[in-house]
């Protein structure tokens, strides 16, 4: 690798992470009109090369899938399927419009009903986990599964039909031990991230932004 | 006594038996009002005719569908006592989401309903940039989107000249996974209240914002949130159909979890005797 990638590896990206993160942190704590506006403009460019990677995705699919369906390899006739798909979806989105009746009719029949009847499946899975997991060997695993057991029991209509005092349970629960965790979850996890970043831009972080390979 | 082991394929076709069963036989399963969807229902009731409703956020349409269980009967509300609304989509398949319960509530002229497009509601397109766009929509609508939905100047439609920005808007309602944005931009920062239907595993993380702003942010729970909403407005729809469904199979998951006990306990005296 040249040593001006190696530099602009090391050192640009370093400064990028920097400035952005600077500004998201004055945004926050500083009430300025200029702080905001600069801010908004990093996010829009931030918008704009999400874009741009979007359309890098698609070429790289269409690339991959290509090569290996005229090869014959694993799963082409999916392939196929898929480009077919990606190609039907891009000519209405473009002809006729993301708002348009018939790409809302066709969205609600064809990915929606899809995605719904596949988050559907999962109370199967569910419900079969739960017979096999939550066995009470000991004190851990005894909580694990009272823990699992009484939020879909509170949570359950024919419980909260003769026992209303089950929802003010329920409640509690939310609002305190599990506030707690989730709590400690998210404070410690910011406290790592921020650890993360200081490691990343000073270079202690090993493999991070390829500076070790130079 | 000898417990087998039940085989997943088993408890899938059981589970599967239980989805048909309230289809064929409809089990009008009771279940309990909640103080907190009573209090929303009746802070929409006595919101002015003519305040401006955003029903807005982000997620992904399928994840949000459980909230449509109540959104579309406050759709309906709003609609019955003119209020007006205006949707905030910021993700791509929000847009679709917004439109799909607007379009189920039937509250259109078309549908013989009391509200006429750009008059009572408008449908705003996706506003990309998250958290920035939110803030850019508050602090001025239009520098945050220029149409609605049909490529329609804002100006040009009735609705709009009296939305300017945050300060226009009577209530926030989202349908949507992300409701911590909203309760940090428009509630936290800007005043606004905020109603979140919310699906039942998102209730279970957010509710603490009801301690946090009580008075100001209100949450419903799931299907069951969306079955009291319906059921206070004098209709039945996805939450009394989902209840059904919802008692049965959450009964069966205690008595699976039980019975995977049983058989532990049955195992280990097997072993015993065994040895």
């Amino acid at each position: 690798m040249s040593k001006s990638l190696i530099y602009v590896r090391t050192y640009l990206v370093r400064f990028i992470i920097i400035v952005g993160l600077l500004s998201a942190l004055a945004s926050w704590y500083l009430v300025s009109p200029q702080v905001d506006t600069v801010f908004n403009e990093l996010s829009i460019w931030n918008m704009m090369i999400s874009t741009f990677t979007l359309f890098v995705g698609l070429l790289t699919v269409v690339s991959r899938y290509v090569t290996n369906i005229t090869r014959r390899g694993a799963f082409w006739p999916y392939q196929i399927y898929a480009l077919i798909i990606i190609i039907v979806w891009i000519i209405m989105g473009v002809t006729v419009g993301i708002y348009s009746d018939i790409y809302q009719t066709a969205f609600l029949s064809t990915k929606i009903t899809l995605h719904i009847a596949i988050l559907g499946q999962l109370i199967f899975f569910m419900v079969s986990g739960a017979y096999r997991v939550f066995r009470m060997r000991n004190l851990r695993t005894a909580l694990f599964a009272i823990c699992a057991a009484s939020v879909a029991t509170l949570n359950s209509p024919w419980l909260l039909g003769v026992f209303p005092e089950a929802d003010k349970i329920s409640f509690w629960l939310l609002n305190n031990p599990a506030m707690a965790g989730q709590r400690a979850l998210v404070i410690s996890g910011a406290i790592g991230g921020l650890f993360l970043g200081f490691r990343l831009l000073f270079g202690l972080e090993k493999g991070a932004l390829r500076v070790t390979e130079a | 006594m000898k417990v087998p082991e039940l085989k997943s394929q088993y408890i899938w076709v059981f589970i599967f038996l239980l989805y048909l069963v309230p289809i064929f036989f409809p089990v009008g399963a009771p279940f309990q009002m909640s103080e907190i969807t009573v209090e929303i229902y009746k802070y929409i009731d006595k919101l002015p005719p003519g305040s401006i409703v955003v029903i807005g956020g982000s997620s992904v349409f399928a994840f949000d569908l459980e909230s449509s269980a109540a959104l579309i009967p406050a759709i309906r509300q709003m609609a019955r006592r003119g209020l007006r609304v205006v949707t905030a989509p910021f993700s791509v398949e929000a847009a679709q989401f917004e439109r799909y319960a607007i379009d189920a509530a039937r509250v259109d002229e078309k549908y013989g309903g009391p509200w006429k497009y750009g008059r009572d509601y408008v449908l705003l397109p996706y506003m990309p940039g998250a958290d920035a766009a939110m803030v850019s929509f508050l602090t001025d609508v239009r520098s945050a989107v220029k149409t609605d939905v049909y490529g329609t100047p804002l100006d040009q439609l009735p609705l709009m000249k009296d939305f300017r920005n945050y300060k226009d808007i009577a209530l926030w309602v989202c349908p949507h996974w992300a409701f911590p944005m909203v309760v940090r931009y428009a509630t936290a920062e800007r005043g606004i209240p905020s109603v979140y239907f919310a699906q039942a595993a998102a209730y279970a993380s957010y509710t603490p914002y009801m301690m946090m702003y009580p008075g100001k942010v209100w949450m419903t729970n799931g299907f069951l949130g969306g079955a009291q909403y319906e059921k206070l407005e004098g209709m039945r729809g996805l939450g009394h159909a989902a209840i059904d469904t919802y008692t049965l199979v959450s009964a069966a998951y205690l008595i699976f979890i039980i019975l995977g006990n049983i058989r532990m306990i049955a195992s280990l005296r097997e072993e015993e005797g065994g040895s």
